[in-house]
């Protein structure tokens, strides 16, 4: 018994050591030639495995190219999970977060965020015909994973419901195709994602009720003012330039895999 | 080096703290009754296994093999969204509107743990000398008798440690419970985590929460072998 608490006094004492703030990415990446991307390697169209290239292609990865063109140098993804993104970043082995995470003040905190540059907002997907309006969920059990902002907006929106959190997407949409759950939360466009897959997608619709927005946005080392600078810098040009419009209707536009309509621009923020 | 500051007041009080709390609950409840269940369910397994009765004892035996040798993980994404395919639709719609989940691991967890302990306890029995089984019998018990007071009380003290071993492991292996959105210990640490970004305060305050659990299991066990079944007189 003592050794172990002794093992377990090293073990604190190890993870006490903190480490230094670090120096400047806009010139660390401008001197090293690369720009290092953390993305999701299977959320599409954010950011997945093109079957055909067997390259990490998305919405995401798009907006990284642009930042590390901008910056005259090389761009190399990695590909990073939802809990492991910010831990990358803050150790210095990723050194941009393109990975539809959401801005949020908790987040904030720890890493500086981009203006926004996407916008969702999350909606229930439901058994076709089964719910008019948000009261009809309100008591009933709901899915989502763990670890995602959006089991807190459905806690909040639905004090008497139970949140049911799974693993992942796939796992909730099987409890609502089993009658487990009356339905899945999270942003329409991972909504609409795990739809467009489903062999029997005539059966379930995602009703117009919206309980949040989310908005993404690039991740940063908390203080890196001239390397969020340059980036913002960078995705208001886009947005000028008529890029961003294009990179987006490359992936949600008319001929795309998942049509939806562009409702924001990027701006800065207030 | 990652820069973290710590902050162990998400865990000590507020609404993470009730957090931690209530999965520990939950933790308690799927623990206790599992623990029940399984020694019951374990204790049958066992006589089962040593009856003379060759149907009997097949059924025991693959039942033993069945379970030991799959992973507790697929067992539970059995019970739970495996049953649906089998269930008819009137009984899924009244598995659905109750609290499916927690039975779901319950069944998983009593049925994994249940073949270990099964086992164990034949080899408590098989310790006891066969000659005290014999006495019996001719002293006019019934196998089944001969088991109940005879044999089985003496077994189940020669068991007492590996028991506890078993106990231990199945309320470690009720985190898994998670999986399919049972909000216990574990599940409620990584939320903890997932809020607030403090995961070594929320996974050091559930290890802990294990450790304390564990002690207080190895010891209520302990005392009762102890004052119970090594009473005398």
């Amino acid at each position: 018994m003592k050794k172990a608490v002794g093992l377990m006094v090293c073990m604190l004492a190890l993870v006490l050591v903190a480490g230094n703030a670090f120096a400047d990415t806009y010139d660390a990446v401008k001197k090293r030639g690369t720009m290092v991307c953390g993305v999701k390697d299977s959320t599409p169209p954010f950011g997945y495995v093109d079957q055909k290239t067997r390259q990490i292609v998305g919405y995401d990865i798009d907006f990284c190219a642009a930042v590390a063109k901008n910056l005259g140098v090389k761009l190399e993804v990695k590909p990073v999970t939802s809990a492991a993104r910010m831990p990358q970043l803050m150790e210095g082995n990723i050194d941009m977060i393109a990975a539809t995470m959401t801005k949020n003040a908790e987040r904030a905190k720890q890493i500086d965020f981009s203006h926004s540059y996407f916008l969702t907002g999350q909606k229930f997907l439901v058994k076709k015909d089964s719910v008019k309006a948000l009261k009809d969920l309100d008591g009933k059990k709901i899915g989502t994973a763990k670890g995602s902002t959006s089991e807190q907006n459905a806690k909040k929106a639905l004090p008497n419901a139970t949140i049911l959190s799974f693993d992942d997407y796939p796992q909730a949409f099987l409890a609502l195709q089993q009658g487990k759950v009356a339905s899945v939360t999270t942003d329409e466009t991972i909504l609409a994602g795990m739809l467009s897959k489903a062999p029997n997608k005539a059966q379930f619709e995602i009703p117009n009720i919206q309980i949040s927005d989310e908005p993404y946005g690039l991740g940063m080392r908390k203080g890196d003012k001239k390397f969020v600078d340059f980036v913002n810098k960078t995705i208001l040009d886009m947005e000028k330039s008529g890029e961003a419009q294009k990179i987006y209707d490359k992936w949600f536009g008319p001929n795309s895999d998942l049509p939806m309509p562009r409702t924001f621009k990027i701006v800065a923020d207030k | 080096m990652l820069k973290y500051e710590f902050d162990w007041s998400v865990v000590t009080s507020g609404q993470y703290y009730d957090w931690i709390v209530s999965g520990l609950y939950l933790t308690i409840q799927l623990s206790a009754v599992s623990i029940v269940l399984a020694f019951l369910l374990g204790l049958l397994i066992a006589v089962m296994r040593m009856s003379s009765v060759k149907p009997v004892k097949w059924i025991a035996h693959g039942y033993l093999e069945f379970f030991r040798n799959t992973p507790l993980l697929v067992q539970i994404f059995f019970w739970y969204f495996g049953s649906y395919k089998i269930l008819p639709q009137s009984v899924n719609d009244w598995l659905n509107s109750t609290n499916f989940e927690f039975a779901a691991a319950v069944i998983a967890l009593t049925i994994y743990t249940s073949a270990f302990i099964a086992e164990d306890i034949r080899s408590g029995v098989l310790s006891i000398p066969k000659e005290q089984m014999e006495a019996s019998r001719s002293g006019g018990f019934s196998y089944l008798r001969s088991m109940q007071y005879i044999i089985l009380p003496q077994a189940v003290r020669i068991t007492i440690p590996p028991l506890i071993g078993q106990f231990l492991n199945l309320t470690k292996n009720s985190s898994l419970a998670m999986t399919i959105g049972v909000a216990e210990l574990t599940y409620q640490a990584r939320q903890v985590e997932a809020y607030t970004f403090k995961g070594f305060e929320a996974f050091t305050a559930a290890t802990l929460v294990y450790v304390a659990l564990s002690i207080i299991i190895t010891a209520l066990v302990t005392l009762y072998s102890k004052k119970v079944l090594h009473r005398t007189g």
